[in-house]
């Protein structure tokens, strides 16, 4: 047990003082399925403070944050609020404690109006629960504007923009007038502007007693607004301190990723060669206005940008899975337009999309039926197909690929995240992939096995297929393509190569910024 | 007009239009008030059951025993004397109780239990229907005229089928002033996001089964005080009458977006063009026929409307 602090005091300490910890969690550990999230994190939040939380994608943050949060159930560990021990069992519960917090990817309704969303669950209502309408949209303007923000409170949270919804979604924290805010990468969607004010609004909140934790991967942001910090790296606590002057960014680095030398760029030998893939004014729908871009044998080109600037929809689009509207394709010396994802495939331009739950596999079959059903639908007699074949097929992918699991009569989605993006690609390797597209290929998995499924992308660009990739970890692409093209609003604006390919430089573009 | 645009309530009302212009022009004295009355108390039980799909489908949900449990609730009307509840008010009232426990049962199933409405409910629909033929494997039994009175009769002047619409649309707008109204549409709208707002999906679901029943059970005594019999297969083209009115009036089967106004004109549509085809003096054996035709263009046209304005 902890000795229990006194309770909380009337006044924010001054500086000099030590500030008392609000919240303390212990060894608080996670499983999802056969992945383990959290492996016994430590954390201790102090009144009026900011705790930075740092750790590559998949290192644990947000699992954390939301069972802080009271959306995920602990596997074990103990949290304890002002010296009370800490049980919620809903975010109901934490938000009555004062917990609360702003996700990443904003969760709203998207039919209701931007008021509504701001005091969902929490409606300011007259006795009877008759809501004050006039009350909840004043309320609304005051919060966004202390954002900095002029959204039209009636427009459904739907029709906003990615950061219209962060701001929404932030608002909706702030109205809560939390004990605790849970910032999770915040500014990912915001402008420069719409940070500063982000800022001011959270020095505020410390002013008056309020702890923050905030989630972000800008070392310059962590530098601006946090007094202490915590690294996480796999699930655990890898070191926290309190800043004194400048951060270390080079300590953060080598914690967050357990080994300095792996920031380091991890290139095969590649022979790059002849262009394969070239797309002129390439337009689909709202989501891709004009794209040009040409793919070379053997070569990795990474797409970046904000989130939702038509990356997904342009390597549908380029698969056939998304009508195109106008501009050419070309696949090697021919003009192709694909109407249906076969006639693609056909061409040996595969796509690992978005969503593998999804789009990706038939999650109640086994692993060997999701990789040979490829086979199945390619072949003239698919009836005549002998069963050795798709065994044979299936165990040289999981030998290939090495897809941890009990063999291809397994249930695939008994896998963890990062096997079963595995099955998804290896579902392509009975046909001979000329161009592969991927669409955040490493989305919810572990570190390991995000390093693997580079490697794997790494030996099919030696064997000549050329890779196009969406990461939504502007890092991972840093570290392994050969070229960036960054996009903003359904158009390349950026492409870097060589020495240039920098984050500050993809994230400048990234916001639809000329390069400095 | 925004707030008319957001709820994609307009291309409905264009066809409300043109029902009731061609209704108007059919039958003689539309707009006279005997046949006004009449065409009103017709079309309360389909408005009734209209709004109860409304509601459970903008939480997310659907429906399908509320047909069954109209006839239900009329069955049971029919067969309890009247002198042993009390008089016709609590006749109703027995009738409101049943329909709150058919609204709870489906919706412990849906919420707790975890299943798919769609199945569910067609599940617990022949269930309903069960029970309503043991209770009264023929048509007939006789309901107290006093009932039919009530319901035939005017409150100062406003004829009572008038009052039931009127006072369901007043619960409707006040639902939707209300934090639970609210919660229902959020739940549809994004369940995921309604719970990370600390909403209990389970809770708001069951509730807007429970308002949606109460609803049913009001259909189920305006029908009853009209026929004063009851018919095991009474309620049986409730069912999908509602679902499609739901549709016609822009409510999105998804969940979460539209408006009970849209539920409304949805059932007076679909209860005009009944009307429409009696006056236009097809042949009976056609009139399911084009009944049918009409309503698949009425939802082709809703449709494509719906895709048209998303592409805008």
């Amino acid at each position: 047990m902890l000795s229990s602090p006194e309770g909380l005091p009337a006044a924010p300490p001054t500086d000099g003082e030590i500030a008392p910890p609000l919240l303390i969690a212990r060894g608080i550990t996670k499983h999802f399925g056969g992945v383990v999230a959290l492996a016994g994190v430590d954390l201790t939040l102090r009144q009026g403070r900011v705790l930075g939380l740092l750790g590559a994608n998949g290192s644990g943050k947000s699992t954390l944050s939301r069972i802080i949060a009271g959306e995920l159930s602990s596997g074990g560990g103990e949290m304890h609020l002002a010296g009370a021990p800490l049980r919620h069992a809903s975010p109901q519960d934490a938000a009555r404690l004062g917990i609360v917090i702003a996700h990443q990817h904003p969760s709203l309704a998207p039919d209701m109006p931007v008021w509504e969303n701001v005091f969902l669950g929490a409606e300011l209502s007259y006795a009877g629960g008759f809501i004050d309408r006039a009350k909840a949209r004043r309320r609304t303007t005051d919060v966004l504007s202390e954002l900095g923000s002029r959204l039209d409170i009636a427009a459904p949270a739907g029709t906003l923009t990615a950061a219209g919804q962060q701001l929404v979604e932030i608002a909706r924290a702030l109205a809560r007038k939390p004990r605790v805010l849970i910032l999770d990468e915040p500014t990912a969607a915001l402008a420069a502007a719409e940070v500063g004010h982000l800022f001011a609004a959270i020095r505020r909140l410390t002013e008056e007693g309020v702890s923050v934790i905030f989630i972000s991967h800008r070392l310059a942001e962590i530098d601006t607004i946090c007094d202490d910090i915590l690294v996480m790296r796999n699930g655990r606590t890898a070191g926290a301190w309190t800043t004194s002057g400048r951060l270390d960014e080079g300590r953060i680095l080598s914690l967050m990723t357990g080994d300095p030398d792996a920031v380091l760029r991890e290139m095969g030998e590649r022979r790059i060669g002849e262009p394969v893939l070239r797309l002129e004014g390439l337009r689909a729908g709202p989501a891709v206005r004009g794209v040009d871009l040409e793919l070379r044998r053997s070569e990795i080109v990474g797409l970046a940008g904000l989130q939702g600037q038509g990356q997904v929809e342009l390597l549908e689009a380029i698969a056939g899975d998304r009508r195109i509207d106008g501009g050419t394709l070309w696949h090697k010396d021919r003009a192709v337009s694909p109407r249906r994802p076969r006639d693609m495939i056909n061409r040996g331009i595969c796509l690992v999309p978005d969503d593998r739950r999804r789009q990706g596999l038939f999650s109640g079959e086994t692993v060997g039926e999701n990789i040979g059903y490829v086979l199945l639908a390619l072949a003239p007699r698919p009836w005549r197909l002998p069963a050795e074949k798709l065994v044979a097929l299936a165990t040289r992918a999981i030998r290939r690929l090495l897809i941890k699991t009990d063999g291809p009569d397994q249930t695939v989605s008994a896998l963890s995240g990062g096997n079963q993006q595995k099955v998804v690609i290896g579902k392509w390797l009975a046909t001979d992939v000329e161009v592969m597209l991927l669409s955040d290929p490493t989305k919810g998995v572990d570190v390991h096995a995000r390093s693997e499924i580079y490697a794997i992308i790494g030996e099919l660009a030696q064997a000549g297929t050329a890779a196009l990739v969406f990461a939504s970890d502007v890092q991972e692409l840093l570290l392994h393509c050969d070229r960036i093209l960054v996009m903003y609003e359904g158009r390349i604006v950026e492409e870097l190569s060589g020495d240039a390919m920098t984050e500050p430089r993809v994230m400048t573009a990234a916001f639809g910024k000329a390069a400095a | 007009m925004r707030a008319l645009r957001y709820t994609g309530i307009l291309p409905s009302l264009l066809m409300l239009v043109v029902v009731i212009a061609l209704n108007a022009r059919l039958q003689p004295h539309f707009f006279g008030l005997p046949s006004l009355e009449d065409n009103i108390a017709t079309l309360t039980p389909t408005i009734l059951v209209c709004l109860a799909q409304a509601v459970i489908v903008l939480s997310g949900e659907l429906d399908l025993s509320v047909g069954a449990g109209v006839s239900l609730i009329n069955c049971l009307l029919a067969t309890v004397p009247i002198s042993a509840v009390g008089g016709p008010w609590g006749l109703m009232g027995l009738a409101l109780l049943l329909a709150l426990a058919l609204g709870a049962i489906n919706g412990v199933i849906v919420t707790i239990f975890g299943l798919p409405s769609l199945i569910a409910t067609f599940a617990t629909a022949a269930v309903w229907f069960g029970l309503a033929l043991a209770l009264m494997p023929q048509p007939g039994g006789e309901l107290d005229q006093s009932v039919g009175d009530l319901y035939s009769g005017t409150v100062s002047g406003v004829p009572v089928p008038l009052f039931i619409v009127a006072g369901a649309l007043l619960i409707w707008t006040l639902l939707g002033r209300h934090r639970l109204g609210r919660r229902i549409v959020a739940v549809g709208s994004n369940p995921a996001a309604a719970f990370q707002a600390g909403i209990s999906v389970l809770r708001v679901k069951l509730a807007a089964y429970l308002v949606g029943w109460l609803l049913v059970g009001l259909a189920a005594i305006a029908i009853s005080a009209q026929t004063l019999s009851g018919d095991a297969r009474v309620g049986d083209t409730y069912t999908l009458t509602s679902v499609a009115a739901v549709v016609i009036g822009g409510i999105s089967l998804a969940g979460g977006r539209g408006t009970p106004w849209g539920a409304l004109v949805g059932a007076i549509v679909l209860g005009i063009v009944s009307n429409v085809i009696y006056f236009a003096g097809i042949p009976s054996i056609w009139q399911e026929f084009f009944k049918g035709i009409v309503i698949m263009s009425a939802l082709g046209f809703m449709v494509l409307e719906q895709k048209r304005a998303a592409v805008a």
